[in-house]
């Protein structure tokens, strides 16, 4: 008896889950100029957007496939980053956007995100990387970037996945969302 | 009386829980494999063969099995991310190591890959599953020939060392190496799968929960 309850109280609460669903909010971050509000309207509009360095945030609603995704853009300039954190709770995933041709910053960058992943709010929540601007002549390669991040083993309780990305041509921004989809549905 | 109640409840419900990683090279079908576990054992299907392109990170899995859960770790397996598996070796339950059995040329590197796998020492007692995948395919070996192509492999390496290493040299190290081999091999199983349509996924679900009940690590 106390077993069917508590089944039928879990697919009950799976219901309502699933009704809530339909609005997921995603944070995305990254230094500044890492494309993140390209990426934002190309998948929103489907356009590229002539853009300047976002104070404060974009917020916009996605419609993708099934789901409406929350969308909020966080500017990267390191001033503001602090405040990225008081948009944490309740987030279903993070895109965390890399300039893969700013070889300098990338520790920066890294230490941004390890310090950012830390947070116990965030704690679970899936990650998506994306290796922007894989058209520059020097871009490095996501497995690269992986290596440098250093994510791997000490981030063993969140699906993780680095991605290459042209937010101008729009490559590889599909393939993210559809991966990030089936991470934060599988949660 | 609640909490009483609801403690009673978690206790007769409680799940143990044990990880497995899913390790193999590059396109062999590892995340292919762990979406087709997800549609298979969850309610919510897992990403459709189509939309998997390499991995470079992990993927996750969960799947509840009476009185287990089974979490899982699908692991990237380009050349330059393959020294991330280790990082994962110390607390797995299981390895599953997938090839793919179709793709003769890469055969030499997966034994390679999979022969430093099996002789990582952390790993050692943990109960190891080689997939022979894509078992769909007309032209992929069988069960039965990739474990005999695996042999043929392994003699051809003692041999190849054999021959340049000088006559007495550490001879008893091979010896002892050999026998570590050996215990190593006889915990190993070897199973033929289909990802890509799901045939013989649940037979290797079922020997995973067997042998993690017993792995006790």
């Amino acid at each position: 008896m106390g077993l069917s309850i508590s089944t039928l109280f879990s697919s009950l609460t799976r219901l309502v889950s699933w009704g809530k669903e339909q609005d997921v909010r995603i944070l995305m971050l990254g230094l500044d100029s890492a494309g993140k509000t390209t990426i934002l309207y190309r998948l929103q509009i489907g356009e590229v957007v002539t853009t300047i360095p976002t104070i404060g945030f974009n917020v916009e609603t996605v419609q993708y496939k099934n789901l409406k995704f929350q969308v909020w853009d966080l500017g990267g300039q390191s001033s503001i980053r602090p405040y990225w954190r008081c948009y944490f709770p309740n987030t279903s995933a993070i895109i965390y956007v890399i300039d893969s041709s700013d070889h300098s910053r990338l520790t920066t960058s890294r230490t941004e995100l390890l310090t950012m992943l830390s947070e116990e709010e965030l704690k679970g929540v899936p990650l998506l990387v994306f290796c922007n601007k894989q058209d520059v002549q020097d871009a490095l390669k996501p497995e690269e970037i992986s290596e440098q991040l250093g994510l791997a083993g000490g981030e063993k309780s969140r699906p993780w996945s680095v991605r290459g990305s042209c937010a101008t041509k729009g490559e590889g921004l599909e393939d993210g969302l559809d991966w990030l989809v089936s991470a934060i549905q599988q949660k | 009386m609640y909490h009483l109640l609801k403690g009673l409840h978690e206790h007769l419900t409680r799940k143990e829980e044990f990880s497995v990683i899913i390790i193999g090279l590059d396109g062999a079908g590892k995340t292919t494999l762990l979406e087709r576990i997800k549609t298979l054992y969850n309610d919510t299907p897992g990403l459709s063969p189509d939309k998997i392109g390499p991995t470079v990170g992990q993927n996750t899995g969960k799947i509840t099995l009476p009185s287990t859960i089974l979490q899982f770790w699908d692991l990237g397996g380009q050349r330059g991310i393959r020294n991330i598996w280790h990082r994962y070796y110390d607390d797995c339950h299981a390895v599953v190591y997938v090839i793919d059995a179709e793709d003769r040329e890469r055969f030499g590197e997966g034994w390679e890959v999979f022969d430093s796998v099996l002789s990582s020492p952390q790993i050692l007692g943990v109960p190891l599953l080689l997939l022979a995948n894509k078992q769909d395919s007309p032209t992929a070996l069988s069960v039965e020939e990739i474990r005999h192509d695996y042999e043929d492999w392994h003699q051809r390496k003692l041999e190849s060392a054999r021959r340049s290493a000088r006559y007495g040299e550490n001879q008893d190290g091979g010896r002892s190496e050999l026998s570590a081999r050996k215990e190593r091999i006889a915990s190993l199983d070897v199973m033929g799968v289909s990802a890509l349509e799901g045939t013989g996924v649940r037979a290797a679900v079922d020997w995973l929960f067997i042998r993690v009940q017993n792995s006790r690590r």
